[in-house]
């Protein structure tokens, strides 16, 4: 092996930090230390003449470790690594650290407290170097497919936008017919047009000459890479990313989409006749039929529950393309694609449970989604608006908001549309029957989008009347057929009885009854709502904890369309972003198992953030953990779970944590017991980094540990520190539910907790150990808490870990 | 009986044109320097009220006799009600209906015997004449009764007087 000898570069960012730092002290302390063979000093290093030093000194053989003391380390690593790399050495042998932020700017008042700092961070950075070993980049092959789960809105966007680019798209539906929630709901906001209208692919623009038209009439079906594959759904994944197997199970037809010419004749024929669930039971269908006539594909499909079969065969006789086929069997299907996008939508909350609405009782309690399917020209009542109870005409209407929503008994949330459902629904009323009363009972109105005020406006314009206040109860006059909506008019603080011949109620928009089974099969989280959770639902709103699934649509929350269509455009150039090289490149700083110790547990496959470890069974039976290195984005948490050491990162191994520990604590040269801070380096870092920034100071005594993520921390590293002479120990992370790997900061903050106990134990104060959560912006407080735990440690006696 | 919503009534008359944009954020009242001082009058619940078609307990009651005109609330109202033009037109209808309080009656005695809404008194008179002012000038009177009864005043007034009686 080649003798490892480590060149440490000096920045003093333009003459800035000598102006504070003693670096002849500074450059003769790290001559002194050994495995150093080269030591420089420029303006800067990261660019330029300074960068040109590193490169010589590599080149020349002098050096294959580096360590740079650089200002803006988070840009400059990335230079420096990218030019060390070409210069023929593996980029991750080289540590950036920062002495104007972390040691000169915050310690200026006290320059030889700071040069003693800056020594003891450089002999830190020096033992990391010196322990690393070389980091592989790996090269997977992805499949330039992808797989759309979900044929509403934002899964045919999503698919169009793929296939259109020249991936091969797999589009799966669970229902016989494409167009989702959306193709029910008659008219959309803030267009008012047909909900079912989409967008046409453009490349097909030459030959059917139509921009957007409906899923009917799209010709989304004629893409030659769009494969659409209806009344299935996924049941088994495999593999990694870029390369999953999927299962997929499609129930029968029992008609050949290529053969049926949807003439009717079999529908007309089928003696057997069952309430229209699509239609809100408010007419019957046929066991063989279609929703509606505009409808993807626009082929017929026998309801299994329904059918007689072979027992009546009518529809198959008169079949004129004799498309029929009663002995079809479900079929598995395997597909192989690179990425998989999640666009299952939502669904209509089930207002029944409410029992003070009576939904289930009373006929003329409808939903909004009801509503909608009785003003469509095709729907049950060929768009008349009537009462379901006896046909009759409809003269007063009252729709209620928040119906199994913002309520906690059902769901806490807002479904954030149904406000504007119900005013698009008044606003439809009042224009086409103006004489119907429309009385609409609300909680709080929520019109934040693009125009959504001016239904607002227009409602009221057009004399629909607003009644603040939930209603307590629907009771129904058996005498008159009518209802009565009882509901206190919260701003007059009066009781009112409204009377109704249909109340629409606005209910909740929940996730569909089957997104847990598929969150479990896509190793998906589902957040306390139900909804598939985001990465970050901040700036990755498309993207998972797992690489390669991409999430959009109502899937996530409820969704208006042009929300959900902007969602599947954005989870659409995920995926492409993902496959379009054909391949994964990605450098292998990830965890790696020593299976000698591991065996009989789970804690890390549970844990990992991102699913990347499973348990595979060794000889005589022992169960070990094994890393996907594709999926693992090398945080550490697993580290910080595994109770016997078993697992670390090839990055920064466990001996390479002690190491730098030990450095940073073994020389002072301040009068204040040494404090030791193990920062994240997303947020926690970032936080001392913006202290330094704004030339907040604190005193030279804390020292700053920097670690993927605070959930790597076991409690033998903060033991470990007070061994080493640390006072005082502050664990900083990113905020709980803001951790950039999910669950680090809530890791940490166990450990803390249990580090205090022990510590206890062995007559420590407990206080001695601190856990902070901060962001980028609250350098103030860390500051702060730095000032604090040195005032707290100093008026405590000396302690010394045995 | 006419079957049309109150709410309809208010706005197909001058000066009721607004109403419904209504959306009850109280700025009216909290502006309002009567609902300061009582809580006899609050704009927007007679607005409310009327929106609702509660009829009989917008012009039966007495809130809508208690406005100053003072405007405040139609200068600050975020969606371009005009309050106390409503208000009038609360007013007008409530008169049609014979409904008028007392202090009114007298102010419309007052016009048409004299064109003015309160007599000129002695006292008046007297102070006028210390500060050396010149006496009021009478008013003809012929002409406001002509004006009265080119806009149906007098009809009006008559009428409500009548129905009282």
């Amino acid at each position: 092996m080649e003798e490892i000898k480590v060149g440490v570069f000096l920045s003093d960012c333009g003459g800035q930090l000598s102006k504070i730092l003693d670096f002849n002290a500074i450059t003769s302390f790290v001559k002194s230390i050994p495995g150093v063979t080269f030591v420089a000093q420029a303006n800067e290093f990261w660019r330029g003449d300074g960068l040109k030093i590193i490169l010589e000194a590599i080149e020349s053989r002098q050096v294959n470790r580096i360590v740079v003391a650089e200002s803006i380390p988070k840009v400059s690593e990335v230079a420096i690594a990218k030019a060390v790399e070409e210069a023929g050495l593996n980029p991750h042998f080289v540590e950036v650290i920062d002495l104007k932020d972390h040691c000169a700017w915050p310690h200026r008042d006290s320059p030889l407290e700071a040069t003693e700092k800056a020594k003891a961070m450089l002999l830190a950075a020096i033992e990391k170097v010196k322990l690393m070993e070389p980091i592989e980049r790996a090269e997977y092959p992805a499949v330039k497919s992808v797989l759309v789960i979900g044929g509403g809105i934002a899964g045919m966007q999503a698919a169009e936008d793929l296939a259109e680019m020249g991936f091969q798209v797999y589009l799966i539906e669970k229902e016989p017919f494409l167009g989702g929630l959306a193709a029910r709901a008659n008219r959309f906001f803030p267009t008012d047009d047909c909900a079912i209208c989409i967008q046409s692919p453009s490349s097909l623009k030459t030959v059917a000459n139509t921009s957007r038209k409906c899923v009917y009439r799209s010709g989304i079906s004629e893409l030659p890479n769009l494969k659409i594959y209806t009344s299935s759904k996924v049941v088994k994944v495999e593999g990694a990313p870029g390369n999953y197997r999927v299962a997929i199970e499609q129930r029968p037809r029992y008609v050949e989409i290529e053969k049926c010419i949807a003439c009717n004749l079999c529908s007309n024929t089928c003696p057997v006749e069952v309430p229209d669930e699509y239609n809100a039971k408010l007419k019957t269908r046929k066991a063989i039929y279609i929703t509606t006539p505009l409808v993807y594909p626009p082929a017929y499909v026998i309801d299994e529950k329904a059918c007689k079969f072979h027992e009546c065969a009518k529809c198959v006789e008169v079949c004129p393309t004799k498309a029929i086929e009663l002995d079809q069997k479900p079929k598995q299907v395997i597909l192989n694609v690179g990425s998989i996008i999640v666009a299952t939508g939502f669904k209509e909350f089930d207002p029944s449970v409410i029992k003070e609405y009576h939904y289930d009782e009373y006929p003329d309690v409808i939903t909004n989604l009801e509503f909608a399917r009785m003003i469509d020209s095709f729907g049950p009542t060929n768009g008349a608006i009537i009462k379901p109870s006896n046909r009759e005409p409809v003269k007063h209407i009252v729709f209620v908001q928040c119906v199994g929503s913002r309520d906690r008994r059902w769901n806490p949330y807002c479904s954030s549309i149904c406000c504007m459902i119900s005013l698009k629904h008044a606003i439809f009323v009042k224009e086409t029957n103006p004489e119907i009363d429309v009385t609409i009972c609300y909680i709080d109105i929520r019109t934040t989008g693009r125009e959504h005020e001016y239904y607002y406006e227009r409602a009221r314009e057009l004399g629909v009347k607003f009644v603040k206040g939930r209603p307590a109860e629907i009771i129904h006059d058996p005498a008159t057929n009518k209802l009565i909506v009882e509901v206190e008019d919260e701003i007059l603080k009066k009781f009112l009885e409204l009377e109704a011949d249909l109340v629409v109620l606005a209910t909740a928009m929940v996730p569909p009854e089957d997104a847990k089974e598929l969150a479990n099969i896509l190793g998906l989280e589902i957040d306390s709502d139900g909804f598939f959770k985001e990465y970050n639902a901040k700036l990755r709103p498309t993207e998972t904890m797992h690489r390669g699934i991409y999430i959009c649509g109502g899937a996530t929350f409820p969704k208006d369309a042009p929300t959900a269509s902007l969602h599947a455009h954005s989870a659409a150039i995920k995926a492409a972003k993902f496959l379009m090289n054909g391949k994964i490149v990605k450098d292998l700083k990830v965890a790696v198992v020593n299976e000698d110790y591991c065996g009989d547990c789970e804690f890390c496959p549970v844990t990992c953030p991102y699913n990347a470890i499973s348990l595979v069974p060794k000889d005589n039976g022992r169960l070990v953990a094994k890393v996907s290195d594709l999926l693992c984005e090398g945080c550490g948490v697993c580290v910080g779970t595994c109770p016997v050491g078993a697992i670390e990162l090839k990055h920064l191994k466990n001996n390479q944590i002690l190491a730098q520990i030990r450095a940073l604590l073994s020389i002072n040269g301040s009068s204040k017991p040494l404090v030791l801070a193990i920062c994240c380096s997303e947020c926690g870092h970032a936080a001392v980094d913006s202290s330094g920034m704004a030339m907040m100071s604190y005193p030279a005594n804390v020292r700053v540990l920097r670690v993927p993520c605070a959930g790597i921390i076991q409690v033998q590293h903060i033991l470990e520190a007070f061994r080493a002479g640390a006072q005082g120990v502050m664990i900083v992370g990113c905020k709980p539910d803001g951790c950039h790997h999910g669950v680090g900061a809530q890791k940490a903050q166990r450990k803390v907790e249990l580090a205090k106990r022990l510590l206890s134990e062995y007559g420590v104060e407990p206080e001695r150990l601190e856990m902070l959560n901060l962001l980028f912006i609250e350098g103030d407080k860390f500051a702060e808490a730095a000032k604090k735990m040195t005032e707290l440690v100093e008026s405590l006696e000396f302690i010394k870990l045995p | 009986m006419s079957t049309i919503r109150f709410m309809e009534e208010i706005r197909r008359r001058y000066g009721g044109e607004t109403i419904a944009l209504c959306y009850q954020c109280g700025t009216c009242t909290g502006s309002c320097p009567v609902s300061k001082t009582s809580d006899r009058y609050n704009p927007r619940e007679i607005i409310r009220l009327a929106l609702l078609d509660n009829r009989q307990e917008v012009l039966y009651g007495d809130a809508i006799w208690l406005c100053a005109s003072c405007y405040n609330c139609q200068e600050r109202c975020p969606q371009g009600v005009e309050i106390a033009e409503i208000i009038f037109t609360l007013r007008n209808l409530a008169i049609r209906e014979g409904k008028i309080p007392k202090l009114y009656e007298e102010f419309a005695n007052n016009l048409v015997a004299s064109g003015r809404l309160a007599p000129i008194s002695k006292f008046l008179e007297k102070k006028r004449a210390e500060y050396g002012l010149p006496p009021m000038k009478p008013v003809d009177i012929e002409a406001v009764n002509k004006i009265f009864s080119a806009t149906g005043f007098l009809e009006l007034f008559s009428r409500s007087k009548g129905e009282k009686s």
